[in-house]
């Protein structure tokens, strides 16, 4: 019977809403091994409902957004769901004590295993801490818990006239932990930046369990002491957990203009770019997508259609551009885009269904009822990159080496998107796409090797191997590449935070490189 | 192969995409914050299951059955989520789960009364006293009208069904009713994972309508429409299922009935059968807009939260399906309106056991209207 430890196929009579008990006594019952111990401590500490131990509970949490074989999970040895920052605390300090692995996760979207607990251990669902804290609408900043996602941020600031920017397409279920440990990607980049440049302040729970602010509060910007808040983008939770984070916030705009516009040349859409900056043009969004690549974005095109949009022959770079703000404004940069972009041999894209495609995509998500993008476009393959980030000169260079790598490591090429996301700037994040058939686990081995070879390769083009996905495991065994001497002193200060070395082991550096 | 078997290749394409974007609008998810109550992780459950990486527990039973059914997942996803759900709930009664109790007494009483609500058949006779309604005999009749069990065997939402036959009535629609001889759909059966017994009784359902050369089913329940609708469709009976709305939204549009217009600000709450799962969404609007000051929830059409009452949520896990209660009707409160309309006697109970709610039929709501009563000094208490 359950409760005894059993797991006869022929006893399954129970009632499903004593679970609680039930499971209690299953766990209470099962073998427990010395080093298990904590958790006892962990149930004490947050109560037996907020401590998952069944075998089907915690394989659910055990895999993200990133190409793996439908039988590669990697659960935890225990979730824990907690509520405030002290619940987090308890759970470290009992992890510190027993030196068990901690891995703090979010919506699981990450696409390269950020949050899978590779070494088991506790695994932290943040999700559970998704309060708004304060909405100053006065100062234009919003307090929240790491948990909430990005559009409930969105969602509790709406009626203020204000929003967060950060806008990953994943912005549903991408917390604003999250959303700083991975240092994911942002469709307004070019505008507003990404999470860094919205977060003032956050509160993390270190590797001994210290509850710290890091920060400067409401203001924008500060000269003081080291801007230790800014290791916090992109540390996958190597340092701390995240608790919390205030947030700068923006008005939303009156109005937006989205156009596309088809360049024969991607290096004529980067030029182009660079004369609209020059131009003093306030460009809201920029992305220039490679002609294979528009075919990801559009599938409402095609479910509405019944086929793929027409671009011309000539065509290889479509840049989609947006400006926003108020409407004779918006109107005033727009028309003066397009007048220079005849100086580049650009053409508009007239179909606005390409356009309402793409976006739709990108930024609403306003699929057809019943129908989206991910699982329908996938159902064969899924979506794969490497995320690496070239000089702007140097972008056409690398897209032609990114199509190479692809074929040679026989992957089917979805195409490269190149997002603009440094302020005002033409810096972008380069997201090399190739469909990777998951259920054979050669392509998926073939895959990860075409992911590293990118990714060094962008560093030789004197780029950086990350810039929206982090470096997770995938990049941890060649890491020093890219940070030469300097990764000791990275080491040096995860020491600082995480003495032992629990806090998401095997991220950015090898598990046996870290501290232990 | 069993039927989440069949399901294997869509259970992976969801591990192999994992948005997530069914969190956002489950309201199981929303309210309990758990993974493995969130269809991506139910999805994760399944596969894991056939995979072998664990057994039945009672954490995989509760990933089965704390599921309103509703259809919001779908709405985001190109997968047949629900369906899965349904499959995976039929898996675990196939390998030994035995029912929740209050499934199994729904069960039971289907089979000994034709209801799940152990009332007596002839309880379905109590609404239409005195409204002199014809009992449909073979060949004497093209349309029926269906009322429901819920609806005809509890006597606080028989009202419902006496303004549906009223504005039948009104309209001219020459209609029957089969009195305490209406089986049950079987709605409750498919969603609790009683499969073959719905076979039986879908298959009985269909030879009763055919023998009475019935052309037109008309029902207020939504789940008897999406069920009947279904069942004549896979029968191949040239029986059409209609829901009351779409009927009765055609006289109001033609101008057929006389409308005395409230001025209350009232809300319209979707049923998950009848909207995201049965595709009406404008014509109980156009009623709503007609009798009274409408305003639309956040969260409307496709994107309406569940009530709670659903899939056997209600019966089995009734704290958790008061919670969804509670949040839809704070969300219909933060409009402004003082009354909810839907059109479904589940969501009409189960909105209503929020202290202070104030929820309407909406073949009540109009007929009110038509015969002048109005809602206009707010006067009607909710019940």
């Amino acid at each position: 019977m359950w409760g005894q430890g059993k797991t006869s196929k022929q006893t399954k009579s129970f009632d499903v809403r004593f679970c609680g008990s039930i499971k209690l006594l299953y766990r209470h019952s099962a073998p427990k091994s010395q080093d298990m111990a904590y958790i006892d401590e962990l149930i004490s500490a947050l109560g037996k409902e907020r401590v998952l131990l069944d075998p089907s509970e915690k394989f659910v949490y055990g895999a993200d957004w990133s190409p793996r074989t439908p039988d590669e999970f990697v659960p935890p040895d225990v979730v824990v769901l907690p509520r405030t920052t002290r619940d987090v605390q308890r759970i470290v300090k009992i992890a510190y004590n027993h030196e068990v692995p901690v891995t703090a996760g979010g919506g699981l979207t990450g696409m390269l295993g950020g949050a899978v607990p590779i070494y088991g251990g506790i695994y932290i669902d943040t999700t559970t801490m998704n309060s708004i804290v304060e909405v100053d609408q006065k100062n234009q900043t919003i307090r929240v818990q790491a948990g909430a996602t990005l559009q409930e941020v969105n969602d509790a600031v709406q009626p203020y006239d204000l929003w967060l920017p950060h806008q990953p397409e994943s912005k549903w279920v991408s917390t604003v932990g999250a959303a700083i440990a991975c240092d994911n990607d942002s469709t307004f980049g070019v505008r507003y930046g990404k999470i860094l440049s919205c977060l003032l302040s956050a509160e993390i729970v270190t590797g001994t369990g210290e509850i710290l602010e890091l920060g400067h509060r409401k203001a924008h910007f500060t000269s003081s002491g080291y801007k230790l808040k800014d290791l916090l983008a992109g540390s996958e939770g190597t340092i701390g957990v995240i608790t919390e984070a205030t947030l700068k916030l923006e008005p939303i705009p009156a109005t937006r203009r989205i156009d596309m516009l088809v360049f024969p040349r991607m290096g004529a859409a980067v030029d182009y770019l660079s004369r609209l900056l020059k131009a003093g043009l306030c460009i809201e969004a920029a992305h220039i997508n490679c002609k294979r690549r528009l075919k990801f974005y559009t599938h409402s095109y095609k479910q509405k259609f019944g086929k793929d949009p027409e671009i011309p022959a000539w065509a290889e770079a479509l840049l989609a551009i947006a400006f926003a703000g108020d409407s004779e404004v918006v109107e005033a940069q727009r028309n003066y885009a397009l007048k220079i972009a005849k100086d580049f041999e650009a053409q508009l894209v007239e179909e606005r269904d390409i356009v309402d495609a793409w976006w739709a995509s990108k930024y609403t998500l306003d699929f057809e009822p019943f129908k989206q993008k991910w699982p329908d476009s996938q159902k064969q393959k899924k979506f794969g990159a490497a995320d690496p980030g070239v000089p702007v000169g140097r972008l056409e260079e690398f897209y032609h080496k990114f199509i190479q790598v692809a074929e040679k490591h026989n992957l089917e090429i979805i195409g490269m998107n190149a997002y603009l996301e440094h302020p005002n700037s033409i810096g972008f994040s380069l997201s090399c796409a190739v469909f990777v058939d998951y259920r054979n686990p050669d392509e998926v081995k073939r895959f990860r090797e075409f992911h590293d070879e990118l990714s060094k390769l962008a560093v030789a083009f004197e780029g950086t191997m990350s810039t929206f996905m982090s470096d997770t495991y995938q990049k941890a065994p060649y890491l020093e590449l890219e940070h030469g001497a300097s990764l000791k002193y990275m080491k040096d200060l995860k020491k600082l935070f995480d003495p032992k070395g629990i806090l998401n082991p095997g991220k950015k550096f090898p598990r046996e490189d870290g501290p232990s | 192969m069993n039927r989440l078997e069949e399901f294997k290749y869509e259970l992976e394409t969801c591990f192999g995409t994992s948005c997530g974007f069914c969190e956002r609008g489950c309201p199981v998810y929303q309210t309990m914050k758990v993974k493995t109550l969130c269809m991506k992780g139910r999805n994760r459950t399944m596969l894991g299951l056939i995979q072998g990486k664990f057994e039945i527990t009672p954490a995989v039973v509760q990933a089965a059955f704390e599921c309103t059914l509703c259809g919001n997942c779908d709405r985001w996803c190109s997968l047949k989520n629900t369906e899965h759900t349904r499959a995976f709930r039929e898996y675990l009664l196939r390998h030994g789960v035995e029912p929740i109790k209050e499934h199994s007494s729904i069960v039971a009483s289907i089979k000994n009364y034709g209801n799940p609500w152990f009332q007596p058949r002839s309880a379905r006779n109590r609404w239409t006293k005195g409204l002199d309604i014809p009992k449909a005999t073979p060949g004497k009749q093209e349309i029926v009208f269906f009322a429901g069990c819920t609806s005809a065997v509890t006597k606080q939402l028989n009202r419902s069904l006496v303004a549906s036959a009223k504005l039948l009535k009104k309209a001219g629609v020459e209609f029957a009713t089969l009195g305490q001889d209406e089986p049950c759909c079987g709605s409750t059966l498919l969603r609790v994972g009683q499969s073959e017994a719905f076979k039986d009784l879908a298959a009985g359902n269909v030879k009763k309508f055919k023998s009475l050369g019935v052309k037109k089913i008309i029902t207020a329940c939504p789940g008897c429409y999406v069920t009947l609708k279904k069942t004549m469709e896979d029968a191949g009976a040239k029986i059409e299922v209609v829901h009351i709305s779409k009927e009765i939204a055609k006289l109001v549009r033609e101008g057929k009935l006389k409308l005395n217009k409230s001025t209350e600000r009232m809300t319209y709450h979707d049923p998950c059968h009848l909207g995201r799962l049965g595709g009406v969404f404008d014509e109980p609007r156009e009623i709503v807009r007609a009798a009274a000051n409408f305003v639309e929830m956040p969260n409307n059409r496709y994107e309406s939260r569940c009530c709670g009452a659903g899939a056997g949520l209600q019966s089995a896990f009734p704290k958790l399906s008061k919670d969804l209660a509670a949040k839809r009707v704070a969300e219909a409160k933060a409009t402004g309106a003082t009354t909810i309309v839907t059109s479904c006697p589940f969501c009409e109970t189960q909105l209503r056991t929020v202290p202070g709610t104030k929820v309407v039929d909406l073949m009540e709501l109009l007929l009110d209207a038509v015969e002048g009563n109005g809602r206009n000094n707010n006067s009607k208490k909710a019940p």
